[in-house]
Order: C-alpha cells, then structure tokens, then sequence
C-alpha cells in the first residue's frame, strides 16, 4: 500500500514536476517501499494509457451509414418505433465509444525487466543528481565528514561493482537485483545525507 | 500548575562576562507541559536529556565563554533551546547540556560533534547527529536515530526503532517488538530480550548493512518477520533452540552454516553460495536473511 503523505509527491514525480532534490528524495524513498513503488507504476501505466487516448472519438462511418441507410429505409415506420431504433443506435454507439476508450486506456502492465530497468535508470538518475549537488556543496562539509562520505562511497562502489559483475552472468536473478537496489538505495541515502548535512 | 504560576520563570542566569579561560553556567526553568515537544541544537559537546516527574523544562549547561551563546524561545506546549557557535569551532565551542523534561514529550535533537544521551523520556525522540554518539535508555514509544560516524545504542523497550548510521556501530537491547537498523560499514548487534524480561520477542525486524557484521542474539517472536540482509559483512543468528521458526537464508558468495536444526544448505546455482531453507514448526517467526559474499552462521544460543 501506498503511504499516504506520498501521494500529491508521487503524482508529481510521475508528473516529472519536481525539482532535482525532491526527485531524488522520492527515488530514495521508492526504493525502500514497494508500495510506492506500485503506485507509481500504476500512476506510469494510467499517465501512458491516458496519452494514447484519442483527443476525440469519431463514430464509425460504416455504422453511422448503415444506422441512417435504415432509418431512411424505414421512414415509413411509425414514429414510435423510429424513435425505439434511434435509441437502441445510440446506444450502440455509446457502448462502442465506452468500448474503445476501455480498450485504449487498459494500463499496459509493465514486464518484470521494464520494472528493473526502470529502478535502475531512477537510481544512476538520483546518484548522479546528488553527486552533482554534493560537489557544489563539498566545501561546506568537515574534511573528516568528506573523507568518511568518500570511504564509504568507495565500499558501496565495490559492492555494487560486484553485484554487476555477479548479475552479467546471471543477469535475471531476482536476489542479485534486490542487492544490487539495496546497495543502491544505500549509495542514495548516503548522498542524500552529505548533501543535507553540507545545506545545513 | 496555575497560569499565575506557570507564568513564573525561575531562572538563574549568570549573566556578565566570565573570567578568562571559566565556562559560562546556564541554570533555567521553564513550565512545559506534559506531552509537549522539545527541540535541542547544541553542535559540540554533550546533550543529556532526562525524563522527571514535573511539568517544567530544566536546562542546566556549561558553555565556552563568547565562543558559544545559548538561547531559547517557545511556550508551555513547545520549547527550543540551541546553542550558537560556528560549525568550524569544533571543541573550542563546545557546550554541555543537561536537559529536564516531562517523561511524555515528544523530543528532537540535532548535532554535529556533540554524543546524545536519552534517559526515561517516553514519548517520540528523533535524534540526529554527524559524529556524535546516541545513547537512549528507557522505553519510548517511537525512536529515530541517525549518526554518520558515531554509535548508536538503545536499551530498555522501545515501542519502535529506526536507527541508521554510516560507519557507526549499532546496538540494540532490551525488549522492543519493532526494530530497524541501518548502516554502511558499521556493525550491528540486536540482544532481544523474550518473555521473561517482560518483551514479546522481535516482532518486526529489518536489519540491513553494506559490509558491517550483523550479529542477531535473543528472541523472536511467534509469528514475527525478521530480515536481514548484508553485502559482504557476516550475519549471525543465536536464538533458543526450542524457537519455532521458518528460514529462509541466501548467500550468493558466502557459506551457511547451520547448527540450530539438522538441514543443511545446499549449493547455490553457480559454482559458489549456499541456500538454506526449513521450517521448525507451524506459526513461528519467519526469518530471512541474504548475504552477497558475508558468510551466515545460524545456531542455538
């Protein structure tokens, strides 16, 4: 489930509104809550779904013509049942229009490696991103606090270098994938810290 | 406490310059009331904050005379005590805190170098620090700690723990049911104290790190989730051997080795790890752990 004080900033996220910190921090976020995660996916599929929407639904001109070919045919009728068939046509075309916007708008469900290339791609977006910003602000921070951000940075980078190195001969293993993001979000949060600590 | 009274402030400021080289000392009272918040900024030295009996705020403090200036501000529902001094001061600026407040509040502390110590307030703390220590003792209905270099311990019975840090150790004892730890290259020690300490066991537990060991010893509890996980540090896993519990353990580089039951783990698919998986009975804890290159040792304590 997704947490609730996440929901206008996810839309956003989805959205591509917010600005880099606050893009990273629902990345760093995403990364530790499957929930969210599943919302956002939901939120990409509607956003997809809604883009590849007709701006408009024109009735079918075959049917159109063969709905008034018999309604000029059967001018004769009476009136009553005229109205009957203009109904049950218009109803017809609504159901089809209801049809076609159900059809277009069904979220198109993202496959297991559409998922995990996605999380990839959020995580070297947010890294790069924090690292941008922590370069800006590395003056402000202690040397021993850089020293210690870089030390660490260094530990995760060979973490992650093997989970790389482990996952290009096993490319589909879903625990390799989970350490690979939990190495990731810790890469995440460790920047997100430093750079919280240097705005300070 | 009456208005009239609560209006009253007693304090004892001793105020005016201070002989060279003497600390300038800070004794204040404030009336607070019970469940109200307290936020404390005091960049280096120490923070010490104490649980009482009494609806007011006591601040006792010694600070570096001109370097460091302490101030406050805020109500009877809310009070803000920090302390100015530039970050670049470092222990020349540093200041001691000793901090009364009602047992109930809700408290929030902030620094750089300065260790934090907590004792017998129960209500939300959120500790954070750069390089200082947290200590919290008691049983507080929500802690958050986090600390880039400095330890972290917490002891008595928390309601619910979140603690993360860098290259800090981390311990945590007593008898708290929801549990979770963080860190990159420090270590991790969980003692969970079962029913007879008056807890319930780990009822939730998600205890992660890059390369810092993991050492799990104590209790679950019935029908609780524990995850742990690490990169390359060792996990460690002693409950008691009568522990009714669902395993789930993978290394992907690293051994198992299991002394609590009679299964043994099985080769991973590639030419090194190990899986281990097997259940001790209906309705336990269910434990999982992965590891990329740490090595996993479970066993009877």
């Amino acid at each position: 489930m997704m947490c609730s004080e996440m929901e206008e900033r996810l839309n956003e996220y989805v959205d591509g509104t917010l600005d880099a910190r606050d893009h990273a921090a629902v990345t760093a976020h995403l990364a530790g809550c499957a929930g969210c995660r599943g919302a956002v996916e939901e939120l990409r599929a509607l956003v997809a779904g809604a883009r590849a929407l007709p701006r408009s639904i024109e009735p079918d001109r075959d049917l159109w013509t063969e709905v008034s070919g018999r309604i000029v045919q059967r001018a004769t009728w009476n009136v009553q049942r005229a109205r009957w068939r203009l109904v049950f046509a218009a109803a017809a075309m609504l159901a089809l229009a209801v049809a076609l916007y159900r059809l277009a708008s069904r979220p198109a469900v993202p496959t297991a490696e559409e998922r995990w290339t996605a999380v990839q791609v959020d995580y070297e977006r947010a890294t790069r991103e924090l690292s941008g910003l922590l370069a800006a602000q590395r003056g402000r921070l202690q040397p021993g606090t850089v020293a210690l951000v870089e030390r660490n940075l260094g530990i995760i980078e060979a973490a992650l270098s093997d989970c790389r190195a482990a996952l290009a001969r096993d490319p589909a293993n879903p625990e390799l994938r989970s350490l690979f993001a939990a190495a990731s979000r810790q890469e995440v949060e460790l920047l997100q810290w430093a750079t919280r600590v240097a705005a300070s | 406490m009456t208005k009239t009274t609560s209006g009253v402030m007693l304090a004892l400021l001793f105020a005016g310059p201070p002989p060279a080289g003497a600390q300038q000392r800070i004794e204040q009272r404030w009336p607070l009331e019970p469940h109200g918040s307290v936020r404390i900024v005091n960049p280096f030295g120490t923070i010490r904050v104490m649980g009482w009996d009494s609806d007011s705020l006591g601040v006792s403090a010694r600070l570096a005379p001109r370097i460091a200036k302490f101030s406050t501000t805020g109500d009877t529902s809310v009070r803000k005590l920090w302390v100015d001094v530039s970050p670049q001061a470092g222990e020349a600026g540093r200041a001691d805190l000793t901090v009364h407040v009602p047992r109930a509040v809700n408290l929030w502390v902030k620094s750089i170098a300065a260790d934090i110590a907590v004792e017998g307030v129960d209500g939300v703390l959120d500790l954070n620090s750069v390089s200082g220590a947290i200590h919290v003792l008691g049983t507080p209905q929500d802690v958050t700690a986090e600390t880039m270099l400095g330890d972290v311990e917490i002891a008595g019975g928390t309601g619910r723990a979140r603690v993360k840090t860098v290259s800090g150790g981390v311990l945590l004892r007593g008898a708290s049911a929801d549990l979770g730890a963080s860190t990159l290259s420090g270590s991790i020690v969980v003692r969970a104290a079962g029913w007879q300490r008056g807890g319930t066991g780990v009822q939730r537990g998600k205890f992660e790190s890059v390369t810092g060991g993991i050492h799990f010893d104590g209790e679950l509890g019935r029908g609780g989730v524990v995850e742990l996980e690490s990169q390359g540090g060792s996990i460690e896993i002693r409950v008691p051997a009568n522990t009714i519990v669902d395993f789930d353990a993978l290394t992907i580089a690293g051994t198992i080795t299991n002394t609590l039951s009679r299964e043994q783990p099985r080769s991973g698919a590639g030419t090194s790890g190990a899986k281990l998986r097997f259940s001790t009975g209906v309705g336990g804890a269910q434990v999982t752990v992965r590891s990329f290159k740490g090595n996993i040792l479970l066993e009877p304590k």
